[in-house]
């Protein structure tokens, strides 16, 4: 099978035209650095199977970041490049475009966001461009579907191009001069009034405030709406429907007994209890469809929205002198926002940064700090029940957490902290069905993970407690846990489990009958002390072996003394 | 030449009264100016002008972030945001 990579500058359309050719939705977002490692899908095109790959997208194939160091070595991997121009800014993709050229690698272009190019009276002029590049050119909106039948089948007469050659640096901007010399002409315009208006939300008089609005808007709608899903939707579903069903349904096959348990624990027709039951088909679907998908689905939308019309980068600004003092910059807002979604692809996304130094703080900082939707609906629930107080308690302490631990790696990590250059992109309007498809994928990606390991949690609790492990591991760690912590030392049960998955976790802790002070300084722990395995596998292969050591130390350390300074502030000693 | 006005930008000991080239920290809002050299290394340069920051070019500025932040600039059409450290290697004349 013939493999086609997918090449371009960042946020040009590259992964859009890859969910065209393969119908496999992949993430795509009005902001560069969107897509951060390959992703290999397959295609028909005139009856024969190429393999497509998405590449992150580069400025030229001299990396500098990680993703973009991705991008370098795929392009070696294809036997067909497709590269992607976005028409609007032909200029300064024609360097990378010439350079992919000069490989000699059979190649077509895609003119990209054709669309977009007439109201800013930009005229190019398609067949001169084609004749210089030598190669096949086809002028395409991936968004709207034009030009893509054409660019596929224009894939079959991909060929080197016959008019160029290697060229040095200087001769390659000195043709990219030339070529658009001929053949683009750009109209003059003015910046409308809208462009104007877009300017208030990156000058921080106006935009720190909107930026403040934004994110607490985001955070009641996420907060607000999925608790209206819960109890409109999830609890009706699971109370009067689910519950007898499943319930009746296991009774009428084993009545009582081990296997009874296993399967819906204690509850019973009469009272049914989902959160404590800890049974598989109870507990073990109520936690991940009943509390937290609904806060996954209001949380991913919010997070759509914001990515699509592209106000990340411009929040990236304003953040960006802040991030400074914890050794980042703004652009690390991206993998932040999107770790507090799930740590795993917030930390592949650390890889836009550009220094190790910047991508240890970040990662570090994520794993300690920022708890993942799961963990973060569990809280809301749990401790939401005493209050809205509980909750801004656990969130502010890890927000001074992130805040001095940022603070302290700038001065004890290594390395360089670079500055923000970053391409800030256009504003665009979003489309709705492109937001419901990232929700509905995202929610089905959290579903596929959740469910299984949710299950598996349940069933080593039960394992544990049927086994008489969890007296024996009790009395071990109580001295840490009831002594130190001020916790129940059934606590235990939960930091086994947070190692597995947080939601699940932080359910076994509303069996322990604790306090909203105990729940509190529980959370806090189970957030810091260690991150989920999913997201331990993907920390370790990003940071490697040493670096991984040193932070999950500091995990130890930070989780350690942050519960203890909790417990002296909220129950005393 | 360029080399030596931009060196001589850093130590300070010009100022930018005439209509000479001076470093893109130096442009207020809403004032335009165009690139006339990119200071740095080679590798540096090429990143500027991958972005479109590139000799011969319009530049005006959007916005300015305080305590020392980033600027963000309209470079014909396109919007980038840069440290002040890395603007002040773009040196420009003001139009
Ligand atoms: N108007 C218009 N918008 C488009 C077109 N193609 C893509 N877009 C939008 O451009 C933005 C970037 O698209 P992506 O597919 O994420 O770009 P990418 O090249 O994969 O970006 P990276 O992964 O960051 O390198 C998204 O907001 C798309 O909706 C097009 O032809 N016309
Ligand atoms: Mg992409």
């Amino acid at each position: 099978m013939k493999k086609i990579t997918l090449m371009g500058c960042p946020n040009v359309g590259k992964s859009v035209v890859f969910s065209r050719l393969t119908g496999v939705n992949v993430i795509s977002s009005n902001y560069p650095g969107t897509t951060v490692d390959f992703i290999k899908g397959t295609t028909f095109i005139g009856g024969e199977k190429f393999e497509l790959i998405d590449v992150p997208g580069t400025y030229s194939l001299e990396p500098t970041s990680k993703a973009e160091a991705v991008a370098q070595t795929m392009l070696h991997e294809g036997d067909i490049v497709i590269t992607v121009v976005d028409a609007t800014h032909l200029e300064r993709n024609l360097y990378l475009t010439l350079e992919i050229l000069e490989t000699k690698k059979p190649a077509v272009i895609a003119l990209n966001l054709w669309d977009e190019t007439r109201h800013l009276g930009i005229e190019i002029d398609v067949a001169k461009l084609e004749r210089v590049l030598g190669v096949p050119i086809v002028p395409t909106c991936a968004i709207c579907g034009t030009g893509i039948k054409e660019l596929a089948s224009a894939v079959g007469d991909a060929h080197p191009s016959k008019t160029l050659k290697q060229m040095s640096e200087e001769e390659r901007w000195l043709k990219v001069g030339e070529i658009i010399q001929d053949v683009q002409v750009v109209h003059h315009r003015h910046h409308t009034m809208w462009e104007r208006l877009a300017d208030t939300t990156v000058r921080p008089t106006t935009g720190i405030p909107l930026a403040i609005l934004v994110i607490l808007l985001m955070f009641l709608f996420i907060i607000e709406v999925g608790n209206v899903l819960i109890y409109y939707l999830m609890d009706p579903l699971f109370y009067a429907y689910y519950g007898p069903l499943i319930v009746g349904a296991v009774n009428s096959f084993v009545s009582s007994g081990l296997l009874h348990d296993l399967l819906v624990g204690t509850s019973t027709i009469e009272s049914l209890d989902f959160e404590q039951s800890l049974g598989l088909l109870t507990t073990g679907l109520y936690v991940p469809f009943g509390v937290v998908l609904p806060f996954v689905i209001t949380f991913y939308f919010m997070l759509s929205i914001l990515e699509d019309t592209g106000y990340l980068p411009r929040l990236a600004v304003l953040v960006d002198t802040g991030l400074h003092k914890l050794g980042l910059h703004g652009s690390a807002i991206v993998p932040t926002i999107l770790g507090c979604g799930c740590n795993v692809p917030g930390a592949l996304a650390t890889r836009i940064l550009e220094t190790e130094k910047q991508r240890f703080i970040a990662m570090t900082l994520m794993a300690i700090a920022i708890p993942c939707m799961a963990q973060s609906a569990m809280i809301f629930a749990i401790l939401g029940r005493y209050g809205m107080k509980w909750i801004l308690i656990v969130y502010s302490t890890l927000l001074v957490l992130y805040i001095s631990l940022g603070l302290l790696l700038k001065r004890i990590v290594k390395g360089e902290s670079p500055e923000l250059l970053l391409e800030v992109p256009p504003y665009r309007k979003p489309d709705p069905r492109t937001l419901l498809k990232k929700t509905w994928s995202k929610a089905y990606g959290f579903l596929a993970e959740a469910v299984p390991f949710v299950i598996l949690g349940i069933f080593i609790v039960n394992l544990l407690s049927v086994s008489g492990m969890i007296d024996i591991l009790s009395r071990i760690f109580s001295p840490i846990l009831t002594t130190v912590l001020g916790l129940p030392e059934g606590a235990i049960v939960a930091l086994i489990l947070g190692i597995l998955r947080k939601d699940i976790a932080i359910g076994m802790l509303l069996p322990l009958g604790m306090t909203p002070q105990q729940l509190t300084i529980s959370c806090i722990i189970l957030t810091t002390y260690f991150p989920c395995i999913a997201a331990f596998v993907v920390l370790f292969r990003e940071l490697g072996s040493l670096a991984m050591l040193k932070a999950v130390g500091l995990m130890a350390v930070v989780s350690l003394s942050v519960g203890i300074i909790m417990r002296v502030i909220v129950i005393g000693i | 030449m360029v080399e030596k006005q931009l060196s001589d930008m850093k130590t300070g000991e010009k100022t930018n009264t005439d209509r000479g080239p001076v470093l893109l920290t130096t442009l207020l809002p809403g004032e335009r100016a165009k690139i006339v050299a990119l200071g740095a290394g080679s590798g540096r340069q090429r990143h500027f002008r991958t972005m479109g920051l590139k000799e011969g070019k319009i530049v005006e500025i959007r916005a300015t972030q305080p305590a020392r932040g980033p600027l963000v600039i309209d470079v014909e059409g396109t919007l980038i945001a840069i440290g002040r450290g890395m603007a002040r290697q773009i040196l420009i004349q003001k139009i």
